[in-house]
């Protein structure tokens, strides 16, 4: 019984890192009805910030501010430099190509995906690197007889207060209203006064910038980074978004939180060869009894 | 100045050009010519550099004592720029060459092609680094052949080690789906069958992760509750120091063993010293931890000649590839390829290269490929286990 809440722990941290990660794909899309194919590889960017950061001039940093302190730092610097590089992209690569219609823009975001992904090999060179053992807190400790490190809680906790936060901004204040209103009808909702550039700015500076976060804590938490480790998660928070429903907040989350649980449940009790199998069987599943995802609103209220 | 120039290099390859066509009108007592196909430039030109010192050392140790059929030999290198392309023409130069046979190539792609053509002119070619299964695996080729280890032999010499040497009861084998990983886990489970049969070890555990994914946890807390004595990764390394990481802190004590892909200095970084320290692998010998006597001979001259020793096990293949021809020229009494090859197949006893006895099977697959299990030691190098 003990491994069955092990697994779960396991499950619910690769799942807070998909549903993370989910959060920025579904906002933008939500917005912008655009799959940004670049967002994977802006997380991948943020982690790799977040490295550069940390060791820079031998850790000065984390001497100078703790272990946490620069943990927090690491994720602050990559969550303004990944928000300012979401920023860029839109101006640079979708914004130009938005009269051209929707099918331009994916091939826009696709392009974005390669330049990325090959800068940073070009940049930090394509041989795995690793977050030094020296800046990552490896305290363990005991949570109810599991065995837990004191990272994985202080993840976990940052992730779900993130999603709350997130949550909230887009369910219950006024700014979210508008943000809803323009995934609604974006010429209806400038026809009320809204100002929709804000709102694109917005969108496409918090996506990524939570991207780059769950980069940096992907780093200290599995300590290697990759060039290419942005295809991964972005893959599998693409599938979290279309599971839970694509343009919906709290079904990325739970489409992520899902998809964790799910992996790490069956890859511990059946068999890891199949897992990834078995993970996309049940999202076809799912889309077949419900083809706008689990909490997907109904296409009716879209038109 | 620059006429001068041009006019010396003319001249050079005048004498090149003439030199070279002696060389192809040697009669049964001049040199015996064979040729080296090495990825000399392109991605492993490291490789093809140490291969080609290797060579040059083991023709020098070769003519001293005295060369074969009382002919010396000389080596000439043609470069297959790491790339099956390249390759393809490299093979087809040497073939023009009219050598008695050729050693090479590095890389299992690369060496595809050129295989193809040599086999198509009946000439014998030696490969030194190049493992694929599928390079001798259904395929009727007469004049191919190898000194390394097929990725297949490396399973075999897992099972043997872990419930022989290291007397394991419970053994635990994890792949990551690719051809190669796959491949060796297959066979690691096909040896250990015999033991298994003989109640003295079982299988708890043989599974797969997903390579590029970064979070094994799941795997490793199942892995965990099976309680293994010893762990068998066959993947790659950006995976295994992550395993053995997690694997770390979920608890599990076991020893780690990779496959000959799954340690190297960006394992250790991944992994982090502290963990990675003690962790095993199943590897092709380093020169510097084989005992033959021409091990020593070796050793002593390539430092002579080069003051270092090769970094990797591939380059004194090739120096068996050397041995191996040679040998086999010598039981044949004839620098005819058929007879080679026959002889290659038929009539190896006694015959042996840098790393031990050149024993070929019908397909021209190495017999008794030597492995060794390797140890990260405390700062990080590999080092033999003693177990």
């Amino acid at each position: 019984m003990a491994t069955f809440f092990e697994q779960l722990i396991n499950g619910l941290t690769i799942g807070s890192f998909y549903a993370l990660v989910a959060l920025g794909y579904s906002m933008v899309y939500g917005v912008m009805k655009l799959i940004n194919f670049a967002h994977g590889d802006l997380f991948a960017l943020g982690s790799y910030l977040g490295y550069t950061l940390l060791i820079a001039s031998s850790s000065w940093v984390t001497v100078h501010f703790g272990l946490w302190g620069g943990m927090a730092i690491a994720m602050l610097f990559a969550f303004v430099g990944i928000g300012l590089a979401g920023v860029l992209m839109e101006r640079i690569a979708y914004r130009p190509v938005y009269p051209a219609g929707r099918l331009s823009l994916v091939v826009s975001a696709l392009g974005m995906s390669i330049f990325l992904q090959n800068g940073i090999m070009a940049i930090w060179g394509s041989r795995p690197q690793a977050y030094p053992a020296a800046v990552v807190p490896s305290t363990r400790f005991s949570l109810l007889g599991l065995p837990v490190t004191s990272l994985q809680v202080v993840i976990l906790l940052l992730s779900f207060t993130l999603m709350l936060v997130i949550w909230f901004i887009v369910e219950k204040t006024t700014f979210g209203a508008a943000i809803r209103a323009t995934a609604l009808d974006r010429s209806t909702a400038t026809l009320m006064g809204i100002d929709v550039r804000v709102v694109i700015f917005f969108i496409f500076a918090l996506g990524p910038a939570l991207g780059g976060i769950a980069g940096v804590m992907n780093g200290l938490y599995y300590r290697a980074i990759s060039f290419n480790m942005g295809w991964t998660y972005g893959l599998k928070a693409f599938t979290a978004t279309i599971l839970g429903g694509i343009g919906n907040i709290p079904g990325a989350m739970i489409g992520g939180l899902l998809l964790g649980l799910m992996e790490s449940l069956f890859a511990g009790y059946i068999s890891g060869a199949w897992k990834d199998v078995f993970v996309f069987v049940i999202l076809i599943a799912v889309l077949l009894w419900r083809p706008t995802g689990l909490l997907g609103e109904k296409t009716a209220e879209k038109v | 100045m620059r006429k001068t120039v041009s006019v010396v290099l003319v001249c050079m390859l005048a004498a090149v050009l003439f030199l070279s066509g002696c060389a192809k009108k040697t009669g049964d007592t001049g040199t015996i010519q064979i040729a080296l196909q090495a990825p000399i430039t392109g991605d492993y030109a490291y490789e093809g550099q140490m291969a080609k010192q290797s060579v040059e050392v083991a023709t020098e140790l070769i003519n001293k004592a005295g060369g074969v059929l009382g002919r010396q030999i000389a080596v000439t290198v043609v470069d297959d720029g790491s790339n099956p392309k390249d390759s393809a023409i490299a093979a087809q130069k040497a073939v023009s060459m009219k050598v008695v046979a050729v050693i090479g190539s590095y890389g299992s792609s690369v060496t595809q092609p050129a295989a193809d053509i040599y086999e198509k002119n009946k000439m014998v070619s030696v490969g030194y680094g190049c493992t694929a299964v599928g390079l001798t695996m259904d395929k009727q080729r007469t004049y191919f052949f190898r000194t390394c280890g097929r990725d297949d032999a490396q399973g075999l010499f897992f099972a043997k080690y872990a419930v022989e040497t290291m007397g394991a009861k419970s053994i635990a084998i994890m792949h990551d789906n690719s051809t190669f990983a796959k491949g060796v886990a297959e066979e690691a489970k096909k040896a250990l069958q015999p033991y298994l049969d003989a109640k003295k070890t079982e299988i708890v555990y043989y599974d797969a992760i997903t390579p590029g994914e970064k979070d094994f946890s799941a795997a490793v807390t199942k892995l965990r509750d099976t309680k293994p004595d010893v762990w068998y990764f066959t993947g790659y390394y950006p995976e295994a120091g992550l395993l053995i990481r997690q694997a770390h802190d979920a608890g599990l004590t076991c020893p780690f063993i990779g496959g000959n892909a799954a340690i190297n200095d960006d394992f250790v970084k991944i992994a982090g010293l502290d963990v990675a320290k003690g962790a095993l692998m199943t590897q092709e010998p380093l020169v510097t931890d084989v005992t033959t006597t021409i091990a020593g001979q070796f050793r002593d001259l390539y430092q002579q000649k080069f003051n270092a020793l090769p970094s990797s096990p591939w380059p004194v293949y090739a120096a068996d590839a050397l041995y191996a021809i040679v040998g086999a020229i010598g039981k044949a009494n004839s620098t005819d390829a058929d007879a080679i090859a026959t002889a290659m197949h038929t009539n190896m006893t006694g015959v042996e290269g840098v790393t031990g006895p050149t024993l070929f099977t019908a397909q021209g697959d190495r017999k008794d490929v030597p492995y060794k299990m390797y140890e990260v030691a405390a700062d990080g190098k590999l080092v033999i286990h003693k177990p």
